[in-house]
Formats: structure tokens, sequence, C-alpha cells
């Protein structure tokens, strides 16, 4: 099927930048450092379906082995239902590469995992099928 | 997957393109050319660009539902759209105005939002409500930031002689001919009115003059007075758009508010 985008959502892209709403819960700023990207590239851990914000864990394994888990904050899961996500819409072991930004404090997650914001993700096929971006003062570029 | 998520889950690949820069544009060009050739619905896609959530998502077309009395009818699902961010100037006294400074140059950590507080009235978040009206009373339910819930009461009862003070006040409602005017006394001071944190007393008076033009639109004019804290009232409106199709959800806030602990401000 081919992609279709309407004029709509063209607009829609422009309000969004321009309007710098706040999608999530709290100032995405007070949390995270737009200035500090990271990419990832890893399997799912697991997809966490939880209220304020769905995380998305991701394991990372490094050249001797070790495998390091990071926390993705993503938008609410009523957000992502309304766009056609649910709790299964990642699958355990699927490998994925996600950009995110990176918590300011620096601390991991209660469960030791690295926590960051994620902005998008690519699965393995090469599409980028998410915006997991909660950031109410989305960075310009 | 059917269409309409399928439609939903381009949409949101769309803003992730947005988002990392990718070269949209071209694609999207074509089809809006489509569009306009079609000439089909260009006013609704205006109107829905505005919305985030739902871009996609036509809002319906058609007269306002009225209740058994003639009055309208105001109940449905409805979304802020980016309505909500659109406050106007405040005009603030000053110690108002160093307060809004301080919060923002914190950058908003300490949001009552961010701690799975209440909204407050008038403040709403992209967050949906549901409207419930009955002849003697309007239920509006919010989904979030936290689920809360206004009482407007329709039934001729004056204010609470005192009360409070209270997250989303005491409301009170009469028709004015088909516009619902609701009047709420008796909020904190705790809320913000603005994710930048715009402040205000606990003498804010918050007046809203509700109208359904049609099926899919809800209009409101808000006034705001706060003798603490503005130098003079304040009017602006919002539009929120109805989405039958959908439904407020669950959102238990508190859940996994792991972001309390991180947001460190500056």
């Amino acid at each position: 099927m081919a992609f279709k985008f309407n004029a709509a959502l063209v607009t829609g892209i422009g309000l969004l930048a321009a309007a710098a709403p706040v999608l999530a819960h709290h100032s995405f700023a007070a949390e995270y450092d737009s200035t500090k990207t990271v990419t990832v590239k890893g399997t799912i851990n697991k997809l966490s379906w939880v209220n304020p914000h769905a995380y998305v864990f991701v394991d990372v394994k490094d050249a001797s082995g070790k495998v390091t888990t990071w926390a993705f904050e993503s938008l609410s899961p009523n957000a992502l239902s309304r766009q056609g996500w649910n709790r299964n819409s990642l699958k355990q072991g699927e490998e994925v590469t996600v950009e995110g930004y990176m918590a300011k404090d620096g601390k991991p997650l209660a469960d030791g995992s690295i926590h960051a914001n994620s902005r998008a993700i690519t699965r393995a096929d090469g599409r980028k099928v998410f915006v997991g971006s909660s950031a109410d003062d989305v960075p310009s570029k | 997957m059917s269409k309409r998520h399928l439609t939903s889950v381009l949409s949101a690949i769309a803003i992730a393109a947005m988002l990392s820069l990718l070269p949209v544009a071209s694609v999207a060009q074509s089809d809006a050319k489509a569009d306009a050739k079609s000439g089909k619905g260009k006013a609704a896609q205006k109107e829905n660009a505005a919305d985030f959530q739902s871009a996609s998502t036509p809002t319906p077309t058609g007269p306002a539902p009225k209740m058994p009395d003639g009055k309208p009818d105001l109940s449905g699902v409805w979304t802020p759209g980016l309505s909500f961010t659109q406050l106007g100037q405040v005009p603030l006294q000053p110690w108002a105005e160093e307060l809004y400074k301080q919060r923002r140059a914190n950058l908003s950590k300490d949001d009552p939002e961010g701690h799975c507080l209440p909204a407050g009235v008038p403040r709403i978040s992209p967050f949906l409500q549901k409207f419930v009206q009955t002849p003697t009373l309007l239920v509006i339910l919010d989904e979030g930031n936290i689920h809360s819930y206004r009482q407007v009461f329709l039934d001729g009862r004056p204010h609470l002689d005192d009360s409070g003070p209270l997250w989303m006040g005491d409301s009170i409602g009469k028709w004015d001919g088909d516009t619902l005017v609701v009047d709420t006394k008796f909020l904190n001071d705790k809320t913000w009115l603005n994710g930048q944190g715009l402040p205000h007393s606990d003498e804010l008076h918050v007046v809203e003059r509700f109208k359904r033009p049609d099926l899919g639109h809800l209009e409101i004019e808000i006034t705001m007075e706060d003798p603490k804290a503005f130098t003079k009232p304040h009017t602006f409106t919002r539009t929120y758009l109805l989405r039958p199709t959908w439904e407020i959800q669950e959102y238990v806030c508190n859940e996994f508010n792991v972001d309390a602990e991180h947001l460190v401000g500056k």
C-alpha cells in the first residue's frame, strides 16, 4: 500500500513545530536534555504499558557481550493507542534503533536501566514506526 | 490493522519524520495537490491540523444535538487540540509576573501536573474531556492529567457559602439563550494556568461560556478575573473538536510517575 500523507497532516506538522505543545504531563526540559541526543541499537526487552508514560526497554550488548538496559520514556498509553498502538506493538527480542534524549540528572531508573526519552524507533526493516517523544518543547532540530 | 489505525500510525510516522527532519515534504505536497483537486473537506482538514493526536481524524458535521427541553446538549468526547495552549497575554501583577519568571527559569520542574496533581480550571492539557449533560447537571470528566471531574450544577442552586480552596472549584451554570454560562469559584492557588507556570491566586474567578454551534465543535469563551494576581480581567477562547469514535481511557498517573524524582529543572 502506498504511503499517503494528507494536507492536514502537513499543516499539523507545521503547527506541532510552531506551537511547542505540551505532549507530556511534565516539562520535557526539566527532565531531559535536548542537546544530549543518543542513538542506541539493541533488542526490545519489553514495552512497559504504564502511566503516565509508556517505557520502551532496550537491551544493548557491547563488544564483550555485556548487556546494558536502556529505558526510553514514550507517550502515554492513551496517546499511543490513538495512534494504533497497543501493549504488544513491540515484540521482545525485536531489533530496533532508538533515537532519544538523555535524562538531565544522569541517574538510572530504580531498576538500574539508563534513563532517556525516545524520539523515534526504527525497526529492523528500516521503518521508522514510532514517535515516542514526550517533549513538550520539541527541539527545532 | 484497520484502515483507521493504519492512518493513525502513518500520522505518527509523519510526525516522527518531521521531528527527525526527514524529507516528507515532497510526498506530502503531492497528496496536498490531490486533496486540493478533490476539494473534499478542506476546512475540516485545516482545523484538524490543530490537533496533533488526530490530524487525520475528521470532525463530524451536522446540527448540534438538543436536550428534550430544547437546550443544546454539550455531551460528547472532546479534544482540545492545541487550543489549550492559547491563553493570550494575561495581565499579571508584579509579584505574579516575578513568580511566572521564576517558574519559567526553572523550566517548569514544579508543575503540579508533573506530580500527578489535577490541572484545575480552566487549564486543560492535550487530554480528552467527556461531557455528560442532564437537564440539571453537567459532568465534565477529565482523562488527564489525573482523572478528575467537575460537576456543574444546572438546577439553580447558588454557589456554596464558602468552600475550599478546591482543585477544580465550585461550578454552577445557567443558560443564556443557547449559551451555557458556567461560574466557578473557590479555586486553590496551587494549579498553573499553563505549562510554563502562569500563576493565579485563590481569588481566581472563572466564567466559561459554552456554545455548540454545530455537532462537531464546542466553542468556549473564558473570562478570568483575579484581583490578587491580575491587573484586570482577561478573556480568551478555545475550540474543542468532537471525537465521536473515541473514548476517554484509564490514566492512572501515579502508576509509574518516575518523572517526579528526575525533574531537576535547569
